[in-house]
């Protein structure tokens, strides 16, 4: 293979520095396996250095906006294997998520590896780890479907193999290899869909135009990039792999993982179905739109029922991408009807959300290695009073639950806001479906919402406050300074975003001219200066800024007027009340089971609960010494939808095995000939 | 910008009438069990009596404990400066909208419900449970009937709605605004923790909800988060009677004299609603907690018809 | 007028939604009233408007008429049969009630969808408040499928007749009299020889279950 790098112009340079950078970091790790703390250090500072210059470069491309021809990176004499890059504002925006998150996630990484110290192999987790962030940057860059199916593989294999770093669990290995066959799952029908494409335009070019292919083909590809993407972002019910993949890998590859791995999806989603193939068809939003709903209130749901952190933030990965799917779905609708604002409107929500998933999100998973570096656990009813151990971990994790909750000021209730604004102008255009529609996602909105703010009172609750409910909670320690700084940084952007959202509302606007020709920024009092004025969109405004400046002015007078009225504060420590019970101990708490449950006979038909009580009888059978109590939820897409169909092609495989596999070599034989035969006649009729 | 006037008229008004709400609704029910209640500005008194005594706090809880109760009164004033109690005060922009005023109050409920798991005691987490539950049943609710109603004023303003609602002839007798009315009072029954979904009087576990968040708290902790919830139902109180029954086209003044007659009316039709709160609460009983989603699902199904007869009349 | 026709007929689909709530006997029969006060103002309204505008008296007597029999005479025959048979709540259920509820509403979404795009529906006399009472007459039906007991039968048949009764104001503005009259008439003698009925086979059988009704073939 001839291979040749051009010159990449001046305006690309630190984007090839930060893939440079991401290069080095993997090979010095390789080469300093034997030196773990060294390693350890150098490779994770090495990627904070190549994730602030992702950052810088992605925002000034967003600003400048200059976007230029394909520049091919490497060429090789395999006709059509070259492979392209194109960096415009929507790669940089997500580029910016990526970097953003590689930075805190790589600070966090040097408190966080060294629990690993003298256990595994540092060197090739930290490999791994530099070349996964750089597989998942050439997906963003790529400009050409090879080189975007390339480094799309490249990121599943290498995220499979981060997922089963810790193999000798059992359970690890086999969410590893159901991770691995749903994504090739997805990727198939991708390979189906570029199949589509070159057949019709005879090329590759993800930024070329998709005038040539027809109606029906472009229908048929909008289902299986769907299906292909769907599968990697973990829409319902292709999101199985999900609640196993991500708790089985350590904690800073699943923030990794659920925080910007998914969100290559989304960009897949973006790029193919609204820049490639121009939104033809009202049902394509439609369909977006009904999958999002779902997957938001299944999400949360299922969320709700679980307790072991990392699964829960797993399913709460689901529901989120539900509402980023929301607002994608109305976006396409708005642009299939011509409605240029509020398709304008809606994708700014669905990329923003996207922007604070990626923070809050990745900051929760950070949080979960926190408690689990602490305590050795991560089951939730095993917890309790880490608030005082752990205070500067759950400071952090307040934040995150505040934000993920949408709860204001922070970051998700701008965003959840925007989504609800571009619901609200979508009803009127459009038929009466549409109308029912847009009603309904904005209920299932506020379900999921109240829901989800109820999983994480859960969560902080039982995790953090009252009395420690084993050993484990009770001897855990604070976590080393840097896992503390990587957080804040994630959560101080939380915080940000939430107080001055015009300023992440430009970065995002722009992004959205540069690919529809329409801004929003009309409505806005634009620019860096005005970033106290309040967001306005179509006369509603929000301004979380003058709320927080109230709280904060009412809280002063309160205590001024109430040490007035009252006198000094005098308090008096005691204990809990206990109903003259006397011996109050951490058994007698809510337990997280018991706090989810009014949820879960509510919805009852949803999960379908078992429940098993064994008591063991002592000296009677009024006096027992142990009870063990269970309770499950039925898994309805595992058992309705998946296993049958596993069966059924397990039972065809055997068939066909059967009759096939004879065993003889003059089957065989005959085989080989009538494949021969096949080809040439093919060759003469084709 | 945000104007002084408004604002400050606006958080002495809600202040000082919270309280008064409570004081009706009791001697209302007092009444109607033939007795002679206690006084009805009790309340005040019981406020400022609180003020002044000596907090318990539990050794167990932290600093979430501690912070709430301001959390709660905060989020419940910024909440009533989205909803205007007179709309005579020009201007009377404060930016916030209907969503923005849901999520306010999800704040409030969130820091609750955490200092209620706070204190490692089995009441704060059946309250919080219990209230989890109920508020996620009843979210849906509010936000499908006010944005129905604010599709009719094509904005989610409160003060635009409530500036249109005052175009609109009698708007009680339109089928749209009837049925966000009936959707609207049960959420407020439902918000406010009365009866039929929790009995604000009792300290039997078996029916608390809300009480069971406050349990642990005592002195000027206490007030501030009973005068929080009161300030709260009187927001709820305000929102439903100044849109649904507007009063301010009628007042042809201007200058100080209407806004006090404005506030003047406002203050009757509160006392109105208070009395058809009480008299709803007395007429009813406590329903079965499994029997709670009945009553949100009929909230929610009076919205989205409400949503359905918008186009089959074309608002 | 019509804002008030359209605020009555919204209220007439919530106590439909209201009747299929319920799980008491009274409360049918309540609730029933409630629906039948309804139309009796609903026909008082017209009729006041009929006699204002054309002087006829029509619409009026069958207002009077509505009252005497629906409110006043059909409640206290259904009063009287419950009083005589022992069950008092309905227990048994094949769905259960928020399902129930969800129907309606995909009921009324339905009524409307298939409504919407008849041509002239908005013009003249004919407007869309005839969704709420074709709804109306759906939602008798679904409630007939969903009891039991012999009661709700009958008082989801009464929902079905009301409902058409409504449908048939709304769309011409009241039929000729002698056929509401006629109507009426029919109606009274149905429910009294079904209140006797009923009452005839609770003291024979011991249940008026229909399911159990069933095994009374061959």
């Amino acid at each position: 293979m001839l291979l040749i790098i051009q010159n990449i112009g001046e305006q690309n340079s630190l984007f090839l520095a930060a893939i440079l950078l991401y290069l080095i970091a993997a090979v010095a790790s390789l080469s300093l396996m034997k030196h773990h703390k060294l390693c350890n250090i150098v490779s994770n500072v090495i990627c904070m250095i190549a994730g602030s210059f992702g950052v810088v470069a992605s925002v000034v491309k967003i600003f400048t906006g200059y976007t230029q021809t394909n520049i091919p990176m490497l060429q090789s004499s395999i006709p059509l294997i070259t492979l392209d890059i194109k960096i415009d504002s929507l790669s940089a925006f997500f580029i910016l998520c990526l970097s953003v998150l590689v930075v805190c996630v790589s600070l966090y990484s040097i408190g966080y590896n060294s629990h690993y110290y003298g256990k595994r192999n540092l060197g090739l987790f930290n490999f791994l780890y530099s070349t996964f962030i750089l597989s998942m940057f050439f997906v963003m860059i790529s400009g050409n479907a090879v080189f975007f199916y390339i480094a799309w593989e490249a990121m599943s294999l290498i995220s499979y193999f981060l997922v089963i770093f810790e193999s000798e669990h059992e359970e690890n290995q086999r969410a590893g290899k159901l991770y691995l066959i749903m994504t090739h799952i997805g990727t198939a029908f991708l390979l189906i869909g570029f199949m589509i494409m070159f057949s019709y335009t005879k090329s590759f070019d993800i930024f070329g135009s998709s005038a040539a292919i027809p109606e029906v083909a472009k229908n048929f590809m909008f289902i299986f990039f769907f299906i292909g993407f769907g599968t990697k972002a973990g829409v319902v019910p292709l999101h199985i792999w999900l609640p196993y993949a991500h708790p089985a890998a350590p904690s800073n590859v699943s923030a990794l993982m659920s925080g910007i791995m998914i969100k290559t999806a989304i960009y897949g989603m973006i790029r193919f179905m609204l820049c490639y193939l121009q939104i033809q068809q009202t049902w394509w939003g439609v369909v977006i739109l009904c999958f999002g709903i779902v997957s938001a209130v299944l999400g949360v749901a299922y969320a709700l029922m679980e307790h072991n952190i990392k699964k829960l933030l797993a399913f709460h990965s689901v529901e989120n991408i539900g509402i980023i799917l929301i607002g994608l779905g109305v976006s396409f609708i708005a642009f299939s009807q011509n409605n240029e604002f509020l398709g304008g409107l809606a994708l700014i929500a669905a990329l923003l959300h996207t922007f604070n998933h990626t923070l809050f999100k990745g900051g929760l998973f950070l949080g979960a290695g926190s408690i689990q570096y602490a305590t050795h656990t991560k089951d939730i009813d095993k917890l309790g009073g880490l608030i005082k151990k752990m205070p500067i971990t759950a400071l952090m994790v307040l934040c995150f639950s505040l934000a993920i909750s949408a709860i204001v000021p922070f970051n998700g209730f701008v965003s959840e806001w925007l989504t609800y604004q571009s619901l609200f102008l979508n009803i009127g255009y459009g038929g009466g479906a549409l109308n029912i529609l847009s009603i309904l996602s904005i209920a299932a909105l506020g379900l999921s919402g109240a829901l989800a703010a109820a999983c994480f009172i859960k969560l902080f609750g039982i995790s953090f406050l009252g009395l420690p409910r084993s050993d484990h909670a009770l001897n855990a320690k604070e976590v080393p300074v840097t896992m503390n700084i990587g957080m804040g940084i994630l959560a101080g952007f939380c915080l940000a975003i939430g107080l001055f959202p015009a300023i992440f509302i430009n970065i995002v606007d722009k992004v959205v001219f540069s690919l529809v020709g329409s801004s929003i920024t009309g409505n806005f009092q634009g620019g860096f200066l005005n970033a106290f004025s309040p967001l306005v969109v179509s006369g509603n405004s929000i301004s979380p800024v003058d709320i927080l400046i109230v709280f904060v002015v009412v809280i002063f007078a309160a205590l001024l007027i109430i040490r007035l009225i009252g006198g000094k504060y005098i308090e008096r420590k005691y204990g809990t009340w206990d109903c003259g019970f006397e011996s109050l101990n951490s058994r007698m708490q809510y337990t997280a089971t018991g706090f989810s449950k009014p949820l879960r006979i509510v919805f009852s038909i949803l999960y379908r609960p078992g429940r098993k009580v064994e008591i063991e009888e002592g000296v009677s059978s009024y006096f027992p010494t142990s009870i063990k109590y269970k309770v499950w939820t039925e898994p309805i897409f595992e058992k309705y939808f998946y296993n049958p169909v596993l069966n059924m092609i397990r039972k065809i495989s055997l068939k066909i095995i059967g009759s096939v596999q004879t065993g003889s070599v003059h089957a065989y034989l005959i085989y080989i000939f009538i494949a021969v035969l096949a080809l040439m006649l093919y060759n003469r009729l084709a | 910008m945000i104007e002084a006037t408004y604002l400050i008229v606006q958080i002495i008004v809600i202040i000082l009438l919270a309280p008064l709400v409570n004081g009706i609704i009791k001697k209302v029910k007092a009444f109607t069990q033939k007795r002679k209640g206690g006084s009805l500005f009790q309340m005040y008194f019981d406020l400022f009596k609180l003020f002044k005594k000596t907090a318990v706090v539990s050794d167990v809880s932290s600093w979430i404990f501690k912070v709430t109760p301001y959390i709660v009164f905060a989020t419940a004033i910024a909440a009533a400066l989205i909803v205007p109690v007179t709309t005579l005060i020009k201007p009377m922009w404060f930016p916030g909208d209907i969503i923005m005023l849901v999520y306010i109050f999800a704040l409030g409920r969130f820091f609750m419900m955490l200092a209620a798991l706070d204190t490692g005691s089995t009441f704060g987490g059946m309250g919080a449970s219990r209230e989890a539950m109920i508020s996620s049943l009843i979210e849906p609710s509010i936000l499908v009937s006010l944005i129905t109603v604010g599709l009719i004023a094509k904005s989610t303003t409160v003060s635009v709605i409530m500036n249109f609602m005052q175009e609109v002839h009698n708007p009680l007798i339109h089928p749209v605004y009837i049925m966000a009315f009936c959707a609207l009072f049960i959420i407020i029954i439902a918000e406010t923790s009365r009866t039929p979904v929790d009995d604000p009087g009792t300290h039997l576990e078996l029916t608390m909800v809300h009480e069971a968040m406050v349990l642990e708290y005592s002195g000027r902790s206490l007030a501030l988060m009973e005068l929080g919830a009161a300030i709260k139902q009187l927001v709820f109180i305000t929102l439903l009677v100044n849109i649904f029954i507007p009063h301010d086209q009628m007042i042809h003044l201007t200058g100080f004299s209407a806004v006090a007659i404005s506030l003047l009316v406002y203050l009757i039709k509160v006392i109105l609603a208070a009395i058809c709160i009480a008299i709803a609460e007395v007429s009813t009983v406590k329903l079965r907690l499994f029997s709670i989603p009945n009553l949100a699902a009929l909230a929610f199904i009076l919205s989205f018809i409400g949503f359905l007869q918008y186009f089959v009349f074309g608002g | 007028m019509s804002n008030y026709l359209d605020a009555l007929s919204v209220l007439l689909l919530t106590s439909a939604f209201m009747l299929m709530g319920n799980k008491r006997i009274k409360s049918y029969i309540k609730t029933f009233r409630l629906q039948s006060i309804l139309i009796a103002l609903l026909t008082g309204i017209m009729g006041i408007n009929s006699l204002y505008n054309d002087g006829n008296v029509d619409i009026l007597v069958v207002c009077m008429v509505v009252i005497g029999i629906k409110v006043v005479y059909i409640p206290f025959l259904l009063n009287k049969t419950y009083e005589n048979v022992e069950y008092k709540v309905e227990k048994d259920f094949f769905l259960n009630i928020p399902i129930l509820i969800i129907g309606c509403c995909f009921i009324v979404v339905f009524t409307y969808f298939s409504l919407s795009t008849t041509t002239g529906i908005n013009t003249g006399t004919i407007n869309m408040q005839v969704v709420n009472s074709i709804s109306l007459i759906l939602i008798g039906l679904f409630f007939m499928i969903s009891r039991k007991k012999a009661i709700g039968q009958i008082v989801g048949f009464l929902v079905i007749e009301n409902g058409i009764f409504v449908t048939a104001l709304f769309a011409t503005q009241g039929m000729p009299f002698i056929v509401d009259i006629g109507i009426l008439m029919d109606i009274l003698v149905a429910v009294i020889i079904m209140g006797i009925m009923v009452f005839r086979i609770d003291e024979k059988f011991g249940s008026t279950d229909i399911n159990k009704i069933k095994d009374l073939r061959g």
